[in-house]
């Protein structure tokens, strides 16, 4: 039970430092890439939040970026393993174009996840710890304050420049 | 099973969080973690290889539903 | 799935219709249409209806986006 709870806090960790990662490489917080994520990006502004943060939120909300590719790779890993995690890889790709979106993070980050839940899995953890740790990770950034989280990822995003 | 519950009541919370906001703008990363918590509860309620397609279908077409609110919302305020 | 879960998802989509109800934007009320969506499909996957959960999860998008096609519509012509 506890040890159960210590897993999930530590795949929460593991996927939001995975996610977050892939997102800043990928250039997510420079521009938005669909319009409405420039619309979330001013009204989280608005609401006392730094920009470059405002528009990787948006870009989340509005296309399956990295975070949805780990969240989707987790599910697969859980319900086929390795094939299970590259399937989810392709449907986040589909994902993509459905949503107007030509970047590669959702892609390229459900691809990466796969193989790191496949290797934690070796070591004691399950796929099923990597979904709820997912869930977690999501709600630290979008879902607790959006004032502080943007200037998290804003501040991030300066050390990347 | 305790991933399974920590996962509904993140939903539970999120979509408290999101009925809650006054703001459109600020409601849509709210229910975006609603819709994360309701697709690993998709496939965390029933493991069989449909389970993964059925959590992507939810999750593409949420996404695209709010992808659709937001850029209207995002002509709309500039025509009003 | 057990009755404490039943009443977690119950909850959300509740809240969502609730709260449909109470909003007066028309963005607010498609989102808290889709929050009463979200509750509700984990119910339908629990049957086992995986079918019934996908092709829902694609019609209730493209909805949203003719009701918002119609609004539009409308306040140009208003």
């Amino acid at each position: 039970m506890l040890g159960e709870i210590l897993h999930i806090l530590a795949a929460a960790i593991i996927s939001w430092i995975l996610f977050v990662t892939v997102d800043i490489l990928f250039r997510l917080p420079e521009a938005g890439g669909v319009s409405g994520a420039s619309a979330v990006a001013r009204d989280i502004e608005a609401g006392g939040g730094a920009l470059a943060g405002g528009i990787m939120m948006g870009n989340i909300v509005c296309s399956p970026d990295a975070s949805a590719g780990t969240l989707l790779a987790a599910c697969g890993v859980y319900v086929a393993g390795i094939p299970g995690g590259l399937a989810a890889a392709v449907l986040v790709f589909i994902g993509n174009r459905i949503c107007h979106d030509p970047g590669y993070a959702g892609t390229t980050g459900a691809v990466l996840a796969t193989f790191v839940v496949y290797g934690f899995t070796q070591v004691g953890f399950a796929a099923t710890d990597f979904i709820a740790g997912m869930v977690i990770a999501i709600l630290t950034i979008q879902g607790l304050s959006h004032a502080h989280a943007s200037r998290l990822l804003a501040r991030l995003w300066r050390v990347r420049q | 099973m305790i991933a399974l519950y920590v996962v509904a009541a993140i939903a539970v919370f999120a979509a408290i969080r999101a009925t809650v906001e006054r703001n459109t703008g600020r409601k849509l990363p709210y229910v975006n973690v609603m819709n994360f918590a309701v697709a690993g509860a998709l496939v965390l309620l029933l493991d069989h290889p449909l389970s993964l397609v059925a959590a992507a279908a939810y999750f593409v077409g949420s996404t695209l539903e709010a992808n659709a609110i937001a850029s209207t919302y995002a002509g709309g305020g500039r025509r009003e | 799935m057990n009755d404490l879960l039943a009443f977690l998802f119950a909850a959300v989509a509740l809240i969502g219709a609730v709260s449909t109800y109470f909003q007066r934007d028309r963005f607010n009320k498609l989102i808290a249409v889709g929050i009463t969506f979200g509750g509700i499909v984990p119910f339908i996957v629990d049957r086992g209806y995986l079918d019934v959960a996908i092709i829902t999860s694609l019609i209730i998008p493209i909805t949203t986006i003719i009701i918002l096609l119609i609004c539009r519509r409308e306040i140009h012509d208003a």
